[in-house]
């Protein structure tokens, strides 16, 4: 296959139109199927920059990889987000075989609220899609890759933020509505990663009201630099479609244009769907824009049938306040190495914190204690201690980074020996991406 | 009853006449292409020569007057004129017609969002004018929810244009805007030349002559008078009706097998799944036109019987794709494929002698002994068959899966035998079967399968039912039909498939044909609308057809 011959754009759909969260709910049966009509009556599925693949399940060590699921896989994960998961993996092999430029996993259900450790569900999602797939890039290609993932979605990533935060190899990006008006309530300037990739944690949290021109302004102002200082080697584009300005649980006022505009601006290599759930006002057309983007066709002529009214554009004093928000990121990633960060993680060998974690869509509560190495030569081994309301008997996780320094492998491995044979846990788990090793002692396998 | 079946062919027609499941006679003359009508009747005469009896015959004829017509660009000068709303810039795709947009916006479910304006269609009248004796394809997007727009506009054009207008939702139910247009548009380019060749054809029905069907790109038949509104669905009929033939002919107990149709220049390949033949997913392709003709899903490759040899350094063996001409032992001046099997004693064609000396010839030129040359063409020619194969069932298993269930348990396309046909079948086919580790057959009449193919195809007429509760409305593109829903609560999806069942009989019988065959349901889907956090209706789509019985005809004359 020559150069030229290489399709642009490898889709994967994955429309998921029999499983459904239930049968109300925003997750169901319908979500894509009139984006599937679009993009079939548009003939996309057949343009000769675009081509249709097959999603596949993703396999028990990709997803361990990357998350810790308790009990154990079997009872938290359907199939569906196995294909979710395993789906943007095969967008990932797309681009890495070399069959197609770009790829675009146009699947559900989402993942970007997926947390490392996954005791159930929340915001729709169970596992973490495109963290999945960033460790699969890394297995194929190396510990050394730099990835940049760019979170468009209306709600904090707080998922990937939580997966990477720690994570020197990964700059992580989320634009969102402010925490302040809407779910998880998290995704402020002021967090910007552990101890091991501090500054690699960018939240820039928009006014309710924000339109085409301020995510546009936010896109040149500090997106882009910072994507072009930082190089990454991959830029991933999680791309919900919640900002839009008819979506029923979000308050924003991005449009199909936009989306595209942004699309093309960042110039991902892979994208991934994330929410979005006006799915006959606005999925149709965003995907056909961000399709059209992707392949670098003209998306002039892609608009909603109920255009944006004059009314509901950007206000002024919305624009004042992106602005100010861009000031402030720009002014926070400039000063990333000047940080003091003994002052902000301590001096003592070890930082610690301690959440308690809403499980929303499965009503579970989860209580976390991490402790990270701080350590001069990576970015330091992590001990775990978890606990959630439905499993009350506390789990133990030692997690070692994908680049490690051979002390912190050591120690890591004696704290594993250490807490794998005290019976106070119910598990002990070890997880070491770079050698693909997962191994749990106490693990309800069925 | 007795039918007759004949497949013009690049090279020759070939005809045969069946009894039921019986094959009394097979006829084969060469093709004119000049004059398509004068070797279709010769073929027929030379078939009827075998007929002693009064009774009714039936006429099945897959002929290649729309596919010339669009492959050698002969057809009517066509203009399309779209409703495109918003969406995809129809300036990129680069449609080999002139395309005139006009306002107008139906959407994804059927509404109309914005109205047509007929002051632009009178404009279009003057701009129009200059032109003599074009045809108009008429199409808008999403036309298949809702034909109204596009009915409105011919009706409109139809006031001062006297030529053919095509209607692009009366000629696919399926969504795609590009493949319509590009389907409309060569439904009317073709429409004039169809119109003549049919009014040639019906001086052809006299006795016993009673009836003539057109074979279609799915391997069905239709009605003459059917076949002037959508002469495009006469592209492509031979090679399914070779496939047809195959399926007709085959003993293969498996449910899923492989044909492979071996003639002089190409090789076609068809998958037969769960006993059905597999179709393209959206439509024809024709001479690199994208269509939404309903299509048997084949693939070819440049490799036959007449293919040309040459002997690469390192690569060894070199076949086709291009055509030799006629091989040696048929007194040709160039060897083939087919040369190294008559000369090896594989196959009994013309001179053996000749085929031997030029395999000769070929050795001294190279230094290979002419027998070892003649063994490695023979399995060159099997190598490249089997990669063929495979790529054909690795692209058709990238088909695209929608749901939990279908990704959990993929479809199992993989043959379970290979059925050959074609003159040079005998010689590959075992090789192949082998190669791939399978049960494999020659069905009989191997080169005449084309013409019993046609002779067993029965009528395909179907419909696309889209139902919308929410709405109260349900619309059949191809008949042109709206109706409201009565009782949108009760309108389940069973309710919908009843309805598509009786609506295909009423437009099949509307059509000509015989309305009380079994009516299937080819595909159907059905959601539930859910507008916050409350179900607001449902929406189904049932594709029905009448069945076309497969037919198995007796391998013995």
């Amino acid at each position: 296959m020559t150069e030229q011959n290489v399709p642009r754009v490898g889709l994967v759909f994955f429309p998921a139109f029999d499983w459904a969260i239930g049968p109300d709910h925003p997750e169901r049966q319908e979500r894509l199927l009139y984006t599937r009509d679009q993009i079939q009556e548009e003939g996309l599925f057949d343009h000769p920059a675009i081509r249709e693949y097959r999603p596949r399940l993703a396999r028990d060590e990709e997803i361990l990889r990357t998350h810790i699921v308790l009990p154990s896989l079997e009872e938290k994960i359907t199939e569906s987000h196995r294909i979710a998961a395993g789906g943007t993996i095969a967008a990932a092999d797309l681009v890495l075989d070399g069959l197609v430029k770009r790829a675009f996993a146009l699947l559900r259900p989402p993942g970007h609220h997926g947390n490392r450790v996954v005791h159930g569900s929340r915001g729709f999602c169970v596992l973490n899609n495109e963290a999945i797939m960033v460790d699969h890039l890394r297995a194929r290609l190396g510990a050394n890759l730099r990835v940049a993932i760019v979170d468009t979605d209306a709600h904090h990533a707080d998922g990937t933020q939580d997966v990477f935060y720690n994570d020197p190899g990964i700059l992580h990006i989320s634009l969102h509505q402010d925490g302040r008006t809407l779910y998880p309530g998290t995704g402020f300037t002021s967090e910007r990663g552990g101890p091991g990739a501090y500054g690699q944690t960018v939240n820039i949290p928009l006014p309710p009201g924000t339109g085409d021109q301020g995510m546009l302004l936010v896109m040149e102002r500090v997106v882009l630099p910072i994507l072009k200082e930082w190089e990454p080697d991959f830029v991933i584009n999680a791309a919900g479609q919640d900002n839009h300005f008819s979506d029923p649980i979000t308050n924003m006022r991005f449009s199909a244009q936009g989306y595209a505009q942004l699309t093309e601006l960042l110039a991902p290599d892979l994208v991934v769907l994330e929410g979005g759930y006006s799915i006959e006002s606005a999925l149709p057309y965003i995907n056909v824009g961000l399709l059209l983007a992707l392949a670098g066709l003209d998306y002039s002529r892609v608009k909603e049938p109920q255009g944006l009214r004059a009314q509901d554009r950007q206000s002024a004093a919305v624009t004042d306040q992106v602005k100010r928000v861009c000031d402030e990121v720009g002014e926070l990633w400039q000063q990333r190495s000047e940080a003091d960060l003994e002052q902000i993680f301590g001096s003592a060998d070890f930082f610690q914190r301690q959440r308690q974690i809403y499980y929303d869509t499965d009503n579970i509560y989860e209580s976390q204690q991490e402790y990270i190495r701080l350590c001069g030569d990576c970015s330091g081994w992590r001990m775990m201690y978890t606990r959630s309301s439905r499993a009350r008997e506390p789990v133990a996780i030692v997690l070692t980074p994908w680049i490690c320094c051979t002390r912190c492998q050591t120690e890591a491995r004696r704290q594993y020996q250490e807490v794998s044979e005290d019976s106070t846990f119910a598990q002990a788990i070890w997880q070491d991406p770079a050698s693909n090793s997962y191994r749990s002692r106490g693990a309800v396998h069925r | 009853m007795y039918v007759i079946g004949i497949d013009v062919g690049g090279t020759n027609t070939d005809a045969a006449l069946l009894f039921g499941d019986q094959v009394r006679a097979v006829a084969k003359v060469p093709t004119n292409h000049q004059d398509l009508f004068q070797s279709t009747t010769q073929a027929l005469r030379e078939i009827l020569a075998h007929y002693h009896r009064s009774d009714p015959i039936r006429l099945h004829l897959s002929t290649t007057l729309s596919t010339n017509v669009i492959v050698e660009g002969r057809g009517t000068p066509t203009v399309a004129v779209v409703v495109p709303g918003p969406g995809v810039n129809l300036g990129s795709l680069a449609f080999p017609f002139p395309i005139y947009e006009l306002d107008g916006y139906i959407d994804h479910r059927g509404r109309e969002v914005s109205p047509l304006r007929m002051e632009q269609v009178a404009s279009l009248k003057d701009v129009l004018q200059e032109m003599q004796g074009y045809a108009l394809a008429v199409v808008g997007k999403f036309s298949g929810r809702n034909p109204s727009q596009e009915q409105a506009l011919s009706e409109e054009l139809a006031k001062w244009h006297r030529g053919v207008i095509s209607l692009g939702s009366r000629l696919s139910g399926r969504a795609n805007f590009p493949r319509r247009i590009v389907t409309t548009c060569l439904n009317a380019s073709v429409a004039k030349h169809h119109l003549d060749f049919v009014d040639m054809l019906q001086t052809a029905i006299t006795d016993p002559i009673s009836e003539l069907l057109l074979l279609k790109a799915d391997g069905g038949t239709m009605t003459l008078h059917d076949s002037v509104q959508r002469p495009i669905e006469t592209i492509l009929s031979g090679p399914a009706a070779s496939i047809m033939g195959a399926q007709a002919l085959t003993q293969c107990k498996a449910k899923n097998y492989l044909i492979v149709d071996i003639g002089g220049t190409t090789t076609d390949l068809a998958a037969v799944v769960e006993g059905e033949v597999l179709f393209e997913r959206d439509g024809a392709t024709i001479a690199g036109y994208k269509t939404l003709v309903p299509a048997v899903l084949t693939r070819s490759i440049g490799l036959g019987g007449d293919s040309e040899l040459a002997y690469q350094k390192g690569t060894g063996i070199v076949i086709g794709p291009k055509r030799a001409g006629n091989p040696l032992c048929l007194g040709g001046d160039r060897l083939t494929t087919t040369d190294a099997a008559v000369a090896l004693g594989l196959a009994k064609l013309g001179s053996e002698e000749a085929a031997r000396q030029g395999f000769l010839r070929w050795g001294q030129a190279l230094g290979l002994q002419w027998d070892v040359l003649a063994q490695q063409v023979i399995e060159a020619f099997t190598t490249r068959l089997v990669q063929a194969v495979e790529s054909f069932y690795h692209e058709l298993e990238t088909m695209p899966l929608y749901t939990v269930r279908e990704v959990l348990h993929p479809p199992e396309l993989k043959p379970g035998a290979v059925v050959g046909l074609g003159a040079p079948a005998p010689v590959f086919v075992p090789a192949l079967g082998e190669a791939l580790g399978l049960p494999w057959e020659v069905v009989p009449f191997s080169s005449g399968a084309n013409a019993i193919g046609a002779a067993s195809a029965r009528a395909t007429v179907g419909i696309t039912l889209q139902a919308d509760t929410e709405l109260g409305i349900v619309t059949i593109p191809e008949m042109g039909y709206q109706g409201e829903i009565h009782r949108p609560l009760f309108f389940d999806l069973a309710k919908a498939r009843q309805l598509a069942e009786e609506k295909t009989r009423e437009y099949a019988r509307s059509l000509g044909y015989d309305g009380s065959s079994e009516i299937y349901v080819v595909e159907e889907e059905s959601f539930q609308m859910v507008r916050g956090f409350r179900t607001v209706g449902q929406t189904h789509m049932v594709r029905a057809q009448l069945r076309p019985e497969a037919r198995r005809i007796k391998g013995e004359s």
